[in-house]
């Protein structure tokens, strides 16, 4: 019992110095030299739980250096990433960033992955007080810390991503209208504001909610809460879904053989080539999804954008890499303005201005919360479409009621 | 009326598949008193190496666990001989965690080579469903449970019928007794773990068509399956089944009734009440260690 | 002994130095001070699970629960009342104490595996009722806390310091544990509950205790960690893989050891680290952390320190002085004489006990009186020690009373039994193993108190009595040798010190003699007797005929479960019922030769 001591002692002494030499070796680079590349610190969860998205918004990230350095950079400097991966943990996420800031000592940041790690990322950053950009998370709880240096790269925080779908369903005239509506959803700090606004709004427009459930994420069979809303009969069924429990709700509904007149739902139908092939094409037909991006959409740069990431991942971006590169605009945006790296200008310029991104013209508020509008979209024909706004619309065309399942 | 039998219909239709999930363990636990919390990674396992026979060759998934079945024995074998055989003596919290490592190493395994996506095996009828009146019957629900109790049966009779099987009930009740009577306890140990193992090959087959598999899943999967164990007594094939048709109509009510948030509680609660106040659950022998004070 | 002491204090010393001056010496450093800080945590999560594991041997794979608790408590109250978490983190740990008060109460009935797979999916239960109780936890929305109002120049510097003093009190409190009387009673739980038990550990209390001690540090830590982080929610907070991390940092350091889990901790956090960052290819993380723990469970099942311990050992093995001592007493072999009938100290009646068809005990009733030395013979298998097993109460009986000194104790637990004056040795005895002898010695409860439970169990009082009672079966150079290493014989006697030290009124020995060489055998009868005119009464279980009939008087025997002849030992030498028994028909009249020959059973 004496010995352990001992050993002990040595153990941590060694580990101790060493940890001091290390530490001392690690110096960043010193920003402010003229030609000397811009270092963008980010972490990302590239394994664990999310790392499907956290892989996305890590090529969202590449192709924006890449495309930002051959047009020369940003205030004439190159921008240099170094990207690290928390493995979707918060205790790491928050080391990640303390690392980057006090030891890589990067000039600027860049979001992570999902609000559950964006949440203590960003009070390490708004600690050091650097400008924190994030290209998803936009729970509730993020914006209600009075944080100065936090925007949100989206164009809604998540109880507002489906306004434009609940002023859709206003504009319908009666006979159109859904009057019993369903609510399974997520329990998921993003999927699940979505849909608890929803039902307050549809519910003081006189839509009855006939079944409202919460359901575990590693849910994996739907097949009772589909016969329930099969019993309950509902006009519209709105589902707060991350990605693989949108493509199971609709095969039990399909098992079922129950089909709403109007099926929204969160996220899922995004992951477009994924979500054909997990429902089947046929059945993707009138579905609504509200949306921070389409590929179809003309705002400045996205064009460039799809086919430089096509040509260097050989596919069709993903809706996180789209978010992911809208932070870089919005930080590229800041810095130019500015003419200079200054966290605190930075930060007073974006709240006060409106930035051109992929997604759209963003512009946020004093607490970082973004003010506009996500788009809705309606699959037809076996391609998304976007029915609002209006002025990015790809098509007039609006499909209602949804048809029924092409297999039962 | 019509809502609470489908639900029990669906109950009814998950605990027969649970029920050939949870064989394995119990049958493993069962002789060699070794909880093996990896099992429900092995399940995953399976059900990802259906995957790819299915994303590569086409193969029905369901059939497939006749090549599955004796993949899974082999490799149940090997981790017994190289992990298992050399902690055998020592004290079960020691399994426990060797086991746990094993999950844990094969979640990364999976992860690595599967990425942390969701998998789904989608042959054509996964959307189908008989229909009988007002009650659907999901054709992939109906077809995985009529192969669990093909293999169920099977397994009834490889532990009944011949002569390894009655060698591994013999080890799981006296290992001293049949030692002395010629049974090789270390093979047939061996033998056990790799036959508990092979379940998921079966088991696994069955689940990726029923439900999309993630590396990460394995958790839920061990949690039910342990309630189901627990319930049916530790150690006892049929109570392995009859636990796991009561526990599969039980989430599906309470997922229908109270919300499907509360239905993986029905599962923990089932294991701290069952250990607590009746530890040899419904149909297995009293547990070693029984305390009397 | 003393100039390594001394290098081992300096050592520790500068180590602690060390630590308290780096964020002095480099405050820019928040990276390097958030890993330590998450050593410091992750050393005292593993300490915390290593009184509950390491030392009471009850392993749970969901101590990380103490930290959501802790966590989740200083939250709720801290945005409650808007005063900083860091003042309400005592709190967290009460919060954890009163959990594993009220679980410890109920879940300790469990054994082994039982155990194990109630802490998983409590664990589990936790983690959802925090996500789905999203009223008062916020749910999967997770509780956000305001920033630190301090300076931000300081940045981590209070959490830095913070943790490291409950390190620090972590580490001390295993180091109290360790060397009081209660420890003593947890290690014996450890290596052999029912022997614990019968030795006046009461085990289910001082289980609780246990629990309680492992979590009330952890949620002490869950507010500070809490408030570190700004923001906890169900998966982060009740986070299973969390659990493995520690369980692998106590093992790695060394299970039940002081400073284990802080070594490990400083070894796995740093690894942790290195690995996220290195690899970032997915599930590797994952496979390494899963390799690491089988090759820990497999390879250095006890740890670091305790191996390189026994190896060093091992290099250097030191002597151990032995002397023969001569038996206690060379005073009259024949115990006094009884004049007066003496009051009926044990008096069992009509005791059965059935397994399955097969009745081990049947209808058997004797009585034991005060003063003397009462023996029990019978051939094998007639019950013997199925009977010390009912009196002592490891067995519950199915039929029949058991009253000691007047007072029906069928119901009453074992620990109390021993607590009441009764003690019992074993026939293969059943000594702690890994404890020294003098530990051993130091194990048993006399009675259930406070001040016992924190008694001195290295010097004190207790400790010089067990010294006394070493030297009066003569094992006193032996007091620092693990139980372990002693010959049988040897065992047989330190079993017995063990048990005086109850004090006990009566003292069950169920085979003193059996095992043991000719000279052994004197020196225990020497003690036995000399114990007796010290005023304790046996009832010793014998197959040794010569010793019985020298020391024992009456003799009682049973057969088939129940006592068929009782009396001085001439006359049940010759009771044909009893020869019956031992030899089978046809012996029953013929007389014997000798009488004074030994009888062979």
């Amino acid at each position: 019992m004496a010995r352990d001591r001992w050993k002990l002692g040595w153990a941590v002494a060694v580990l101790v110095l060493i940890g001091s030499a290390c530490s001392g070796g690690g110096g960043g680079q010193s920003s402010g030299e003229s030609k000397e590349p811009i270092t963008i610190g980010a972490s990302l969860p590239l394994t664990g739980e999310f790392s499907q998205p956290g892989g996305a918004a890590k090529r969202g990230y590449d192709v924006w250096a890449e495309m930002v350095n051959e047009k020369g950079g940003i205030l004439g400097r190159q921008v240099k990433l170094t990207i690290l991966d928390d493995a979707s943990e918060q205790n790491t996420v928050v080391a990640d960033y303390n690392r980057l800031i006090t030891r890589d000592k990067v000039d600027l940041l860049l979001g992570t992955f999902s609000s559950l790690l964006n949440l203590p990322a960003s009070a390490v950053a708004e600690r050091n007080r650097m400008v924190y950009v994030e290209p998803a998370g936009g729970a509730p709880a993020m914006f209600e810390r009075g944080f100065h240096y936090l925007f949100f790269a989206q164009q809604a925080t998540a109880p507002h991503q489906a306004d434009v779908f609940v002023d859709w369903v206003k504009s319908l005239p009666a006979g159109q209208r859904p009057k019993t509506a369903a609510y399974p959803t997520q329990d998921d700090p993003f999927a699940k504001p979505v849909i608890d606004t929803m039902r307050k709004a549809l519910e003081a427009a006189g839509v009855k909610t006939v079944y409202a459930t919460v359901y575990p994420p590693e849910t994996t069979n739907f097949d009772t809460i589909a016969n329930t809303i099969k019993a309950r009969n509902p006009d519209l069924v709105a589902q707060g879904a991350v990605f693989e429990d949108g493509v199971g709700l609709v095969r039990s509904l399909i098992k079922a053989g129950f089909s709403p007149q109007t099926l929204f739902q969160t996220s899922a139908p995004s992951n477009s080539d994924q979500y054909a092939k997990g429902v089947g094409e046929a059945n993707t037909e009138g579905v609504f999804y509200t949306v921070s991006w389409s590929p179809e959409a003309t705002y400045p740069l996205n064009q460039d954008f799809v086919r430089r990431y096509q040509q260097k991942y050989n596919q069709v971006p993903e809706e996180d890499a789209a978010d992911a590169f809208a932070a870089a605009q919005v930080l590229q945006a800041g810095v130019k303005a500015v003419g200079e790296i200054d966290q605190d200008k930075i930060a007073d310029w974006l709240h006060a201005n409106k930035v051109d991104t992929i997604l759209g013209p963003l512009s946020w508020d004093e607490t970082g919360a973004p003010q506009s509008d996500f788009l809705l979209a309606q699959w037809q024909g076996g391609k998304s479409e976007i029915v609002l706004p209006k002025d990015v619309a790809t098509t007039d065309n609006v499909v209602l009621p949804k048809p029924d399942w092409k297999q039962s | 009326m019509t809502h609470a039998t489908e639900t029990l219909i669906l109950g009814l239709l998950t605990g027969g598949v649970y029920a050939l999930l949870a064989s394995g363990l119990t049958l493993i636990f069962g002789v060699m008193n070794i909880i093996n919390v990896a099992h429900g990674a092995l399940l995953v396992l399976a059900g990802l190496l259906t995957f790819e026979l299915w994303r590569r060759l086409g193969l029905d998934p369901i059939a497939s666990a006749v090549v599955t079945t004796p993949v899974m024995f082999a490799v149940g074998w090997a981790i017994y001989r190289l992990f298992v055989a050399r902690i055998r003596t020592a004290p079960v919290s020691m399994t426990v965690l060797l086991t746990f490592a094993l999950a844990i190493t094969l979640e990364g395994a999976m992860g690595l080579t599967w990425k942390n996506v969701f998998r789904s095996v989608t042959p054509g009828y996964v959307n189908q469903s008989f229909h009988l009146g007002p009650f659907f019957f999901p054709k992939a629900q109906v077809f995985g449970c009529l192969a669990a109790v093909a293999v169920l049966s099977g397994l009834w009779l490889l532990l009944t019928r011949t002569w390894a099987g009655r060698a591994i009930r013999a080890a799981s009740q006296n290992p001293q007794g049949s030692a002395l009577v010629g049974v090789d306890i270390r093979g047939v140990a061996a033998l056990t773990f790799a036959i508990g193992v092979a379940t998921t090959g079966a088991g696994g087959s069955i689940l990726s068509v029923l439900y999309p598999l993630f590396p990460a899943s394995h958790y839920l999967w061990i949690s039910r399956l342990l309630g189901i164990v627990v319930l049916g007594g530790m150690g006892s094939l049929p109570g392995a089944v009859v636990g796991a048709l009561i526990l599969g109509v039980a989430e599906a009510f309470t997922a229908t009734y109270v919300s499907t948030r509360w239905a993986t509680v029905v599962f923990y609660l089932v294991i701290l009440v069952v250990l607590l106040v009746r530890p040899q659950g419904l149909m297995g022998s009293r547990l070693r260690g029984d305390v009397v004070t | 002994m003393s100039a390594a002491d001394g290098l081992r204090r300096a050592v520790i010393a500068t180590a602690g130095l060390a630590l308290a001056a780096y964020p002095l010496a480099r405050p820019d450093d928040a990276y390097g001070q958030s890993v330590l800080i998450f050593a410091f945590l992750l050393a005292v999560m593993a300490g915390g699970w290593n009184i509950m594991a390491g030392f009471t041997g009850y392993v749970s794979i969901g101590q990380s629960a103490f930290l959501g608790i802790g966590a989740y408590t200083v939250a709720l109250l801290s945005l409650r009342t808007g005063l900083s978490p860091l003042l309400l983190a005592p709190l967290g740990g009460a919060a954890a104490a009163l959990v594993a008060a009220v679980l410890g109460a109920t879940v300790m009935r469990a054994r082994e595996h039982a155990f194990v797979i109630i802490t998983i999916a409590l664990l589990f239960l936790f983690q959802t009722l925090a996500l789905n109780l999203e009223g008062i936890t916020g749910g999967s929305n997770g509780l956000t806390l305001p920033l630190p109002t301090w300076d931000r120049d300081i940045q981590n510097l209070p959490f830095y310091y913070v943790m490291l003093g409950l390190l620090a009190l972590s580490v001390l409190l295993s180091w109290w544990i360790r060397r009081t009387k209660f420890g003593m009673g947890l290690i014996a739980i450890r290596e052999d509950e029912d022997k614990a038990a019968a030795i006046g550990v009461r085990t289910s209390a001082y289980k609780v205790l246990s629990f309680v001690a492992s979590a009330v540090l952890i949620g002490v830590a869950g507010g500070v960690d809490a408030y570190f982080l700004t923001f906890i929610d169900p998966r982060g907070m009740f986070d299973i893989l969390v659990s493995v991390q520690l369980v692998l940092a106590a093992l790695v350091g060394g299970r039940g050891t002081i400073w284990g889990p802080v070594l490990g901790a400083f070894l796995v956090v740093p690894l942790n680290e290195a690995s996220n960052n290195l690899a970032a290819a997915e599930g590797l993380h994952l496979l390494a952390f899963g390799l690491a723990l089988g090759a820990v469970v497999m390879f250095l099942p006890h740890g670091l320190i305790p191996t390189v311990r026994a190896w060093w050992e091992r290099r250097h093995p030191g002597p151990v002085p032995w002397e023969r001592r001569a038996p206690a007493t060379t005073a009259a072999r024949v115990p006094a004489a009884a004049a007066t009938p003496r009051r009926a100290l044990l008096e069992v009646a009509g005791l059965a006990k059935r397994f399955g068809g097969v009745a081990a005990v049947d209808l058997c009733s004797f009585t034991v009186r005060e003063g003397g030395l009462t023996g029990l013979i019978g051939p094998n298998g007639s019950g013997k020690t199925t009977t010390f097993n009912l009196v002592t109460g490891m067995l519950r009986s199915d039929d029949g009373s058991i009253r000691f000194d007047g007072r029906r104790i069928d119901q009453v637990l074992p620990w109390e039994r021993a607590h009441l004056g009764l003690g019992r040795t074993f026939q293969v005895t059943r000594l702690f193993p890994r404890m020294t002898v003098l530990e051993n010695l130091v194990a048993p409860l006399r009675g259930f108190s406070w001040s016992n439970l924190a008694a001195d169990a290295v010097s004190g009082p207790e400790a010089r009595r067990a010294e006394e009672l070493l030297d009066l079966v003569g094992l006193a150079p032996l007091a620092a040798q693990p139980a372990g290493r002693l010959s049988f014989g040897q065992q047989k006697l330190a079993e017995l010190a063990q048990v005086l030290m109850l004090e006990p009124r009566l003292v069950l020995l169920d085979e003193p003699a059996g095992g043991v060489n000719p000279g052994m055998i004197e020196h225990i009868a020497g003690l036995l007797l000399e114990l007796n005119r010290q005023g304790i009464t046996f009832l010793i279980v014998e197959h040794n005929m010569p010793m019985v009939l020298e020391l024992c008087d009456p003799i009682l025997v049973m057969a088939r479960g129940r006592v068929i002849a009782e009396g001085p030992p001439a006359a049940v030498q010759r009771d044909p019922a009893v020869l019956d028994a031992y030899l089978g028909e046809g012996w029953g009249t013929a007389s014997r030769a000798d009488p004074s020959a030994p009888v062979e059973a």
